[in-house]
């Protein structure tokens, strides 16, 4: 399963701190050696702050108390830096913990700077070694802190790429805390700033979006209404551009968010399309579900993919989040994904048949023969589906899918009126315009 | 003929004695034929031979003859002083110019001899008489006044070069004895009078040439060859006689300057200008000066052959690249020199300086110019010389030494940091490997290798190179001392090719892609995209052409430009159908074949157009264009590769819609292929590429896929395909699903029920195909049908209309007819008088008044595949009334066409290996775009589903316009 693992294709896109939850959950899932995974780690650590935790990771690889020298030294750089940037941040900090002090803040930047500046003495320097602190807490592991400092920092900051920066020191900090919520709103925030800012090239520009779907998807596949938003935000000319371009392993997120979300059916038919132009570059098991499904029509090799699909999900840390129910651990992610995708196979093949044997299908859907047509009658029951069963045969039958004539033509003919509405509109407005012009 | 003769000479010329000998033949044979009196020709090559010794009496008389003809021309000007007839003295006196002219050239002196003198006294004289009498003067007749006028110029102008002689003249008229002016005159320093002679005279002397090039044109070969055999002697003469130490740095520049001032007239000889300036690269006194005598030494070799129409003489080119690699060697050796293309006047005499000067020496030069030069010519021989001959195979031998040069001149400009030009002679050695597959590469590389293992790069060349080596050696060993400025050979003169072509062509393209300009980056493009084709790399190849726009801006470019895009949109379509991916290869080349000039196109050959004749001009300039054998893509292949794609598109396609009314074509170009195969009376056994096609369309559109198969696979053309089986195999499969549709459109109507165990019986397909295939059609709704699983059966559903539900069905699809001409009519009063001939727009609606709703949609979405994909080639810049027609319907369709088009730009990917500047322009464009279709709208095509919103799309659209 190793082969569709993507952690080393996202962990490029990632802060180094987001890439954590993702090697702790290899761990878990054992794809990989321990001593490989605990190697990564202490490679992401050596340029974080995280000095004390990389030691005791080398400890727990080597088997050893000793701690090479290198380390030892980094901690003591690492410490002494910290005071030097807390001193630097002292007046600042000291002011913003002062609640009374901060209510007199007011919206208008530049009066509070100047006030800042009058009253206490804290000039842009001040604001600076703020921001260099909180950063460097974040490194260090102290999110909560880094966050707070950022949040206010952002409010005194001017500098359009600093505030970016925290922007996206910000989400980073709530998503490592899970604040599912808040992370959500810095998202949408980091969003809106990307889109609306003006950057130097459009790669960058492109670079950055990249960024922001890779971190969403901490945010989406984690927060309850996610699977709408993941597919909004993917689904976006801009978005779905930069997934071409250079992310094409995060079509396997918004294929599975699609095919999970129940009301996102005609997104589907676009989902298809990319997957197909996308193919030479990029697939995996859902992926080719999808396209045996919709482009090839090959129910087996659907259903051999469904299968490879369950397990993928179970070793992705996005999707794969396993939730306690009694003693059974189950995933439900892959289970709704699978219910979801039994339903596409089965309404698909209803598209093309006109009698389908239970038994066989029965098969093909994993359920015995009762299980089966219950499935099926509720199906016929909630109008989803129109047929019958022919019990002593065990058949289903469906029912007539192709138009009358009659909507045929209703059908051609109802273009027509809005066509020739705008037709009319613009002729009027063609109109008026050269009379206005003649007048 | 006269050039080639002039080389063969030029090159023989250093077995005197057998030239001597073949010289002396040819001028004897002239003297008994010709006759004395107007024999200027024959009096130069007699004199000429005045050298050799053994024709001492023959010189003689041919230097009287030159002065008994001037005295003569005077007594002619003495007579009509007498009579006052300026016209005629005019006359004479120009002519007495001429002969003065070749006094000098047979006394090979400058010393003006004295009956001219006196002439030009007693001239002075009478005109200032004639000026004086006034009365005179008015009574002269108009144009005896007139060429008393031009006297008065010409003679002032004329009489102040000879100021001191006429001085003398005036002072001692009296002694008129004509001095003999031998030896001891040649030996005074020629250099110089000659030197002021050119710059004096230079009216003098193009009037000279003029009368020359008149009457001594079918000589003209053997005068100056004569000439500069002496002056070789007078050369070896000189060396022996004088230590090269006494050669001073003046000397060799004022022999160079004459030498120069020389160049480009007619009557000076190109072959000996590079024979002089040859010697005097050896005696050059500073290395600075050796550089710019080798400036001039490859001019002067470039010079060798004038004419546009013809190459290089071959070997003349190896010795150029000689040269230039020398040049290197000195710019390596001392690189305080400068080359500069810009020369001011006042650094004239940089080259002074010598070895051991620190600063810097600026020469005048351009060696990426010379380098251009050599690749044109190279590219130039390869177009003249017959490519089934070994001379062709000997030529393309040549490929590896010019590459030598281009890595030397690249290194060298890179070296200095003149990055713009090192681009462009990346280019230059790019395109002389971007069509070449591995294995060519291998082969290329390995012959450089064995050739330079050899001790002499033009070991085993032809006769011609043996002489010229023994030229070198001669020149080297026995020709007197060794050159002054000796230059160590510091470039190395053996070319490094990478192993892999790839490395080589990701070298020279993140050079160009980096420093290049406008014109170098497209070319650096096409070539990538062209390689990457050829090794079947389809799917970069096309991200390639898609997020470079070059589409789009191919059509401004230069010819060449274009017909590489040429070459890459048909190598890609190969490429595709190599790949198995039919509709792409169909949409990369059926733009190609839709005008009929594919030859054209390619540059493979000129054709002729049936409606059109070419001007002389033109057909020369296309042949100019050719490329050479080696580079051809072959055009059967091609043919059969795009019949063959369009046939698995067309034929269930016309099947489909084959009662249809509203039937869309997806290639016009085969379906005219059809109707006229249609027409014979009688099919005789396919004989080309073309008739086995359509006897394969035959079999095929009856269901008949073995047949096709059969026919297909017996042409001829596969076996160039590198992975022939493959390909043959994956066709089998096409033809096969291709057949089963067909069959399905064809006869699922006369059928209530087909069996799947039937299907896969006859179509020899796998179950899951067969069944994938007719699922397919059955969502598209393209079959009315439904599976019966039980039974393992197609159900199909048809059901015939009521004549009521006919009628409403028809009357409802020609309100959406009248919908669609009001809208063609209301775009062209709103938008369309803006940007196009209004003729052509209404041509346009009106076709469409005559068509349905389905057609129009058909309509938009092929132009957007054709739009999408390439939109023109127009490669020559003639519009013929199919182009026009063509760019009027794209225009109407490309209110859809438009947004597809952008959408593509964003299918970008990878290549970031590549042009982060190409990929700026593409993201910038991609964020535009709205809808995302493939460029390969083929799959739209086919399924024939145009969704409402597109439509509303183009609509509001084309509003806007």
């Amino acid at each position: 399963m190793a082969q569709y693992d993507l952690t080393y294709k996202i962990a490029p896109y990632l802060e180094r701190h987001l890439v954590f939850p993702l090697l702790e959950f290899l761990q878990e899932r054992n794809l990989y050696s321990d001593d490989q995974i605990l190697k990564a780690k202490i490679e992401l650590l050596a340029k974080t702050n995280m000095v004390d935790y990389a030691m005791d990771i080398h400890k727990s690889l080597y088997h050893t108390e000793d701690v090479p020298e290198a380390m030892v030294e980094r901690r003591a750089e690492v410490v002494g830096k910290m005071k030097m940037l807390e001193e630097a941040a002292a007046p600042l900090i000291n002011f913003l913990q002062n609640p009374a002090l901060v209510q007199e803040l007011q919206s208008d930047k530049q009066s509070n700077l100047q006030k800042l500046n009058e009253r206490h003495q804290i000039g842009p320097n001040q604001i600076e070694a703020l921001y260099q602190f909180a950063k460097f807490q974040f490194e260090c592991g102290n999110y909560s802190g880094a966050a707070d400092y950022l949040y206010q920092y952002r409010t005194l900051c001017t500098n359009s790429d600093r505030s970016l920066s925290a922007l996206w020191g910000k989400l980073a900090a709530e998503i490592l805390m899970q604040n599912w919520d808040v992370a959500l709103e810095e998202l949408n925030r980091l969003k809106e700033v990307i889109d609306s800012k003006n950057f130097s090239s459009p790669l960058s520009q492109l670079q950055n979006r990249t960024w922001l779907m890779h971190w969403s998807l901490f945010v989406y596949f984690n927060h309850e209404n996610g699977r709408n938003a993941i597919i909004e935000l993917f689904f976006q000319e801009r978005y779905l551009n930069a997934i071409q371009t250079n992310a094409h392993h995060l079509l396997r997120y918004l294929a599975i968010a699609v095919i999970i979300n129940k009301r996102r059916r005609n997104s589907l038919k676009d989902l298809v399309k990319v997957i197909q132009q996308e193919q030479y570059t990029y697939k995996d098991p859902i992926t080719e579900f999808l396209e045996c499904l919709f482009v090839n029509y090959d129910f087996e090799k659907a259903q051999q993919k469904l299968f490879e699909c369950g397990e993928v999900i179970e070793n992705d840390f996005f999707l794969g989040k396993q939730a306690q129910e009694g003693s059974f651990v189950t995933v439900p992610l892959r289970d709704e994904f699978l219910e979801n995708a039994r339903l596409f196979i089965f309404e698909t093949y209803c598209r093309i048949h006109q009698c389908i044997d239970i038994r066989m299908l029965a098969e093909k859907l994993n359920m015995d023969y009762d299980d089966a047509e219950r499935w099926i009658v509720n199906l016929i029951r909630n109008a989803r589906l129109d047929a019958m069963i022919d019990s002593k045969m065990g058949t289903v039958i469906m029912g007539t899918q192709r138009s009358s004539v009659y909507e045929q033509i209703i059908e051609s003919t109802k273009q027509l009126s809005i066509r020739s509405y705008m037709l009319a509109n613009g002729v009027v407005a063609a109109a008026a315009a050269t009379q206005g012009y003649n007048l | 003929m006269a050039s080639r003769f002039w080389t063969q000479g030029g090159d023989s010329e250093t077995e005197e004695e057998e030239s001597d000998l073949e010289y002396e033949v040819q001028a004897g044979a002239k003297e008994g034929g010709q006759d004395v009196g107007n024999g200027s020709k024959y009096l130069r090559s007699d004199s000429d031979s005045e050298d050799s010794d053994d024709q001492k009496r023959v010189v003689r008389s041919a230097k009287d003859k030159r002065f008994d003809e001037m005295v003569h021309t005077v007594e002619q000007v003495k007579n009509s002083m007498k009579i006052n007839d300026w016209v005629s003295i005019e006359e004479n006196y120009d002519k007495l110019n001429k002969q003065l002219e070749k006094v000098f050239r047979v006394t090979e002196s400058e010393v003006v001899p004295r009956v001219y003198i006196k002439a030009l006294v007693m001239l002075e004289d009478f005109l200032a008489q004639a000026l004086a009498n006034k009365d005179a003067k008015k009574k002269m007749s108009p144009s005896n006044a007139k060429a008393l006028n031009y006297m008065k110029q010409k003679l002032k102008k004329n009489n102040k070069q000879y100021e001191v002689e006429i001085e003398k003249f005036r002072e001692n008229p009296e002694s008129e004895v004509e001095e003999d002016k031998d030896s001891e005159m040649m030996d005074q320093s020629e250099t110089e009078s000659e030197a002021g002679y050119s710059d004096e005279e230079p009216d003098k002397i193009i009037g000279f040439s003029d009368s020359d090039a008149g009457d001594e044109e079918p000589e003209g070969g053997d005068g100056p060859w004569e000439k500069q055999k002496t002056r070789k002697e007078k050369i070896m003469d000189k060396q022996f006689a004088k230590d090269p130490s006494e050669i001073s740095w003046e000397m060799v520049d004022k022999k160079v300057k004459e030498i120069i001032a020389a160049r480009g007239r007619k009557g000076t000889d190109r072959a000996e200008q590079i024979e002089q300036l040859t010697y005097l690269l050896r005696v050059a006194k500073t290395p600075a000066q050796k550089l710019e005598v080798l400036m001039h030494v490859v001019s002067a070799q470039f010079d060798v052959n004038l004419s546009l129409n013809t190459h290089m003489p071959i070997n003349v080119w190896k010795k150029s690249v000689q040269n230039v690699l020398s040049m290197l060697d000195i710019l390596a050796q001392y690189p305080n020199i400068v080359l500069e293309d810009a020369m001011d006047p006042e650094m004239e005499n940089e080259s002074q300086k010598g070895a051991d000067y620190d600063g810097p020496i600026h020469i005048w030069g351009n060696i990426v110019a010379f380098l251009e030069r050599i690749d044109d010519e190279f590219f130039k021989s390869l177009q003249f010389i017959d490519p089934h001959t070994k001379d062709y195979v000997e030529r393309l031998r040549d490929e590896p030494l010019f590459m030598v040069l281009a890595q030397n001149v690249q290194d060298y400009l890179e070296r200095i940091g003149d990055m713009k030009a090192a681009a462009r002679v990346a280019l230059r050695r790019l395109e002389h490997v971007y069509y070449k597959p591995q294995a060519v590469y291998e082969a290329m590389r390995m012959q450089s290798r064995s050739v330079t293992t050899g001790e002499n790069i033009d070991d085993g060349d032809s006769e011609l190179d043996d002489e010229d080596r023994q030229m070198t050696k001669f020149s080297s060993d026995m020709k007197g001392p060794p050159a002054f400025v000796s230059v160590l050979e510091i470039v190395p003169r053996q070319p490094s090719f990478p192993e892999l072509s790839r490395t080589l062509m990701d070298q020279l393209l993140s050079l160009i892609y980096r420093v290049g300009d406008e014109r170098t980056k497209p070319r650096a493009m096409l070539c990538d995209i062209y390689y990457h084709a050829v090794s079947e790399e389809f799917h970069t190849a096309r991200d390639l052409l898609l997020m470079s726009h070059l589409q789009d801006s191919v059509q401004h470019m230069d010819i060449s430009t274009q017909i590489l895009f040429n070459r890459a949109m048909a190598q890609l379509g190969l490429c595709a159908f190599r790949a198995s991916l039919i509709s792409e290869a169909h949409s990369c080349l059926s733009e190609l074949y839709a005008g009929g000039r594919v030859k054209e196109l390619l540059a493979q050959g000129v054709q002729q157009s049936r409606y059109y004749e070419k001007t002389p001009e033109q057909e020369k300039l296309e042949r100019r264009r050719q490329m050479p054998f080696h580079m051809h893509i072959n055009l059967e292949l091609l043919e059969a590769v795009h019949l063959v794609s369009a046939m698995l598109l067309e034929v269930p396609n016309m099947a489909a819609s084959a009662l249809d009314p509203k039937k869309k074509v997806i290639s016009k170009n085969f379906r005219r292929l059809i109707e006229s195969s249609e027409k014979l009376a009688f099919i005789g056994p396919p004989e080309n590429v073309r008739d086995h096609v359509m006897a394969a369309t035959r079999a095929l559109s009856r269901g008949d896929a073995e047949k096709a198969i059969e026919v297909i696979q017996s042409l001829d053309v596969w076996k160039l395909l590198p992975k022939k089986d493959h390909v043959l195999k994956m066709l089998k499969g096409k033809i096969q699903e291709e057949a089963l549709r067909t069959y399905l459109f064809t006869y699922s109507p006369y059928y209530d029920a087909l069996s799947l165990d039937q299907l896969i019986k006859m179509f020899t397909l796998s179950e899951s195909q067969v069944h994938s295939i007719v699922s397919k059609m059955i969502v598209a709704e393209e079959l009315h049908a439904s599976w019966d699983q039980p039974t393992r059966c197609i159900v199909t559903h048809n059901v015939e209309p009521t004549r009521l539900q006919a009628l409403a069905a028809q009357f409802a699809e020609k309100l959406t007819v009248l919908m669609d001409s009001n809208e063609k009519a209301y775009e062209a009063y709103t938008g369309g008088s803006l940007d196009g001939p209004p003729a052509g727009r209404r041509k346009e609606s009106q076709d469409y008044a005559s068509v349905t709703t389905g057609r129009w949609q058909g309509e938009l979405s092929t132009a957007q595949g054709k739009q999408s994909s390439y939109s023109r080639y127009g490669s020559t810049g003639q519009r013929s009334l199919f182009n026009v027609g063509r760019t009027s319907q794209s225009r109407v369709g490309g209110t859809g066409g438009y947004k597809d088009l952008r959408s593509t730009q964003g299918n970008v990917r990878g290549g970031t290996t590549y042009s982060s500047t190409f990929q700026s322009t593409r993201y910038q464009d991609a964020y535009s775009s709205v809808g995302r279709t493939p460029y390969q709208s083929g799959s739209s095509v086919r399924g024939g589903q145009t969704d409402a919103s597109g439509r509303m799309v183009s609509l509001t659209r084309s509003g806007r316009f």
